[in-house]
């Protein structure tokens, strides 16, 4: 009885949306032409699967994955060392609030930000590196400039997460574990390679898993930053089947790729509790 | 004095008496929107000039009819995908806004209703509505379909050539560039370097790629989307010639041009950093405003440049039109606004309040074209544009998506021309063939 309303708002705004993604899926399903909706079976998927710009944007988001997810656990990890010292216990607290802030940030205005802050000729970026002697440089009107905001904003924006788990991965080493390993060896690698490492285990696997999640849909951030461009640059896969789906009004073809990306998702989650899951 | 007087208030009486016997009574806004002071009548603008002019006309328009009118802000971008998702829904829509590539869309799906329901009711209809002072270009393409009509034309483009003088002078300039190819080969070194570009093509990937970027450089040189069957015309050595010339202009402008949209190439000649851009009619009132624009004094307005075809300047613009999801009564109110905001009586006060009406008569009234200079151009350019300067049917949403993604791939670099327009064109060709156009199904109309 308790469960009750839980599980009606997860029918009604998961499971409904969900099943009728998968109904127009299998239909030419077209918002500027209703009139002319039919089943084609799996015409759309056919399409999606053998449709490189599709690919091209599913690799681009795990490109994005792939670079910014190990310089946010390096930061991460070195922020969380840093916090994890003895002492200077106010400083540490001002630290740990100042983590907070870019996470608290919406998404939308993360890219606003980068668009103000590295626009070519107004923006504050250019004219400090001007200062250095350095011409302006061309951010966002450049493929691989532009595909670099987007990893260097991630990894603005979710190094603090990373290292707050890090840091509550890192108070869970026993203190006298700890004092005693630090009295064994004089090496820090040592005690975090053997002492503190084995605790940071799950927290890593947790930021595995949220980060593929949060990159998977991330859309926000890269929409108001770049839309996309330019060309197909930071067209990550949200972005894509957002434009399919909204711009081309197609939805039947979006539901399909959206279908798709839920098939891998799933597969890789049932990978990362295989591989990951149990050594914990 | 007091015969004087009384021989005007008997003027006046056989005036009202006989006014009132012959035709009934005469129209009046007042008269006619009587039966539907109250109703509100929801309608989206966009955030520019011409929409904020109405906008400080309304509390007239209110006053006089009490109507409502509910403004529902949007920047262009999601103009169009609000729209259909309040059509798609049965939303509160009562008249739509426009674009013209958006029209045959809103008239195959029935969203809007053809205008003459109204113009044919006299209750509604305003005798001054003069239909013929329409410019018959802006009038069709912005408002028309298949032979009908749905809207009336509110916010009005015509592509223009923006230049600053000061700079021209200084470079050794008489005046501004006739043609695309003395634009790029005889100006465009002269006012290149230090900092500076001779011009700016706005070419963000969105609505500004296919319509400001692709589209300008394929018509000029004899190009054009599709051909009479409706098959891409891409290839021909004329829409290629113009994709070519937009890759020869990329020395002469800023670099990272694909990441500029209007804001950005406006600014850039605000600025005083771009000599020459080629720009909608409607940023006018910013480049003039000295508040916005450092060059104000130095702005010199001339039509487009013409290619080997012609001049065939970039067309745009948005009509206002009935929706059909609307009741009797908001139907009635949003066409007597509609009316209202497009009359040949309110074009003047538009104009000068930073709209661009599509009135004739306006731009024939003494002053005008002397106080606004952008009016001769605009006239001229309004004479040769063409129709379909992008495809006006339902399936262009779809199609502009593909244009904006390769036509940037060629922009920069990563396809060449050939390439990217075969790839554009068989995803184009595959877009028509899915919508019925080459068995027959559906007229090619664009």
């Amino acid at each position: 009885m308790f469960v009750g309303p839980a599980v009606i708002s997860l029918a009604v705004i998961g499971i409904a949306p969900l099943i009728y993604a998968a109904y127009t899926s299998f239909h030419f399903f077209n918002l500027t032409k209703l009139k002319h909706v039919e089943f084609i079976g799996l015409q759309n998927y056919a399409f999606v699967l053998t449709d490189g710009v599709f690919w091209q944007a599913i690799g681009r988001t795990f490109t994005v994955l792939g670079m910014a997810l190990p310089v946010q656990v390096a930061l991460g990890l070195v922020i969380a060392l840093v916090l994890h010292q003895p002492g200077l216990t106010l400083l540490k607290t001002l630290a740990r609030l100042g983590l907070v802030l870019p996470m608290a940030t919406t998404y939308a205005v993360v890219g606003l930000l980068g668009q103000v802050m590295f626009n070519q000729k107004f923006g504050v970026v250019n004219q400090l590196i001007g200062f250095l002697g350095v011409d302006p440089v061309n951010w966002i009107g450049n493929s691989f400039n532009a595909f670099a905001m987007v990893i260097f904003w991630d990894v603005w924006q979710w190094t603090p997460f990373v290292a707050l788990i890090l840091l509550a991965g890192l108070t869970t080493v026993p203190g006298e574990i700890e004092e005693a390993a630090k009295l064994e060896t004089k090496s820090w690698l040592t005690v975090l390679r053997y002492v503190q490492l084995p605790f940071l285990v799950p927290g890593l696997v947790a930021i595995l898993i949220l980060r593929t999640a949060d990159t998977l849909k991330l859309f926000d951030m890269v929409f108001t930053l770049t839309r996309g461009g330019p060309g197909s640059s930071t067209e990550l896969i949200s972005l894509m089947i957002q434009r399919v789906g909204f711009r081309a009004f197609d939805q039947g073809l979006a539901s399909a790729q959206a279908i798709i990306l839920l098939a891998i998702t799933i597969v890789l989650s049932q990978l990362y509790i295989k591989f990951f899951y149990r050594e914990v | 004095m007091k015969l004087k007087s009384l021989a005007r208030s008997l003027a006046l009486a056989t005036a009202l008496t006989f006014g009132s016997m012959s035709g009934g009574h005469a129209w009046s806004l007042e008269e006619a929107a009587k039966p539907y002071a109250g109703t509100t009548v929801d309608v989206v603008f966009l955030l520019r000039p011409g929409y904020e002019a109405i906008e400080a006309m309304l509390p007239e328009f209110e006053k006089q009819t009490g109507i409502k009118i509910n403004i529902i802000k949007h920047p262009y971008e999601n103009a169009l995908g609000e729209q259909v998702r309040d059509f798609v829904a049965g939303g509160d829509l009562d008249a739509a806004l426009i674009d013209l590539v958006w029209i045959g869309n809103f008239a195959e799906n029935d969203w809007v209703v053809p205008i003459d329901k109204f113009t044919s009711n006299a209750e509604l209809a305003d005798p001054e509505l003069d239909m013929d002072d329409f410019f018959p270009l802006v009038l069709n393409a912005f408002g028309g379909w298949n032979g009908k009509l749905y809207g009336l034309p509110l916010d009005n483009y015509s592509g223009l050539l923006f230049y600053n003088k000061c700079m021209l002078k200084e470079a050794g300039f008489d005046g501004p560039p006739k043609t695309w190819q003395e634009l790029k080969d005889v100006y465009g070194p002269k006012l290149t370097g230090n900092g500076k570009f001779a011009y700016a093509l706005q070419s963000k990937r969105n609505e500004t790629q296919s319509a400001d970027s692709f589209a300008r450089v394929l018509w000029p040189f004899g190009g054009s989307f599709l051909d009479k069957d409706f098959k891409s015309n891409l290839l021909s050595p004329e829409s290629q010639a113009g994709l070519k010339f937009r890759q020869e202009l990329l020395p002469i402008m800023p670099e990272g041009i694909v990441a500029y949209d209007h804001a950005e190439t406006v600014n850039g000649f605000a600025q005083g950093d771009i000599a020459m851009i080629t720009e909608w009619s409607a940023f006018y009132s910013s480049v003039k405003d000295s508040k916005t624009s450092k060059v104000a004094d130095c702005v010199g307005i001339a039509p487009e440049p013409s290619g080997p075809a012609g001049r065939k300047p970039a067309l745009g613009g948005f009509s206002l039109a009935v929706a059909s999801q609307a009741d009797e009564k908001e139907q009635a109110a949003a066409y007597l606004f509609i009316q209202w905001a497009t009359s040949k009586a309110n074009a003047k006060e538009y104009l000068e309040r930073g709209g661009v009406p599509a009135r004739k008569s306006v731009y024939e009234l003494p002053g005008i074209a002397e106080k606004f200079d952008f009016v001769p151009a605009l006239v001229e350019s309004w004479q040769d544009g063409v129709p379909e300067f992008r495809p006006r049917f339902a399936e262009w949403p779809e199609i502009t998506e593909i244009v904006q993604e390769w036509g940037t791939k060629i922009m920069l670099g990563e396809v060449s021309t050939e390439e990217g327009a075969k790839e554009l064109g068989t995803r184009m060709e595959a877009v028509l063939e899915k919508a019925g156009y080459y068995d027959g199904k559906k007229p090619l109309a664009q």
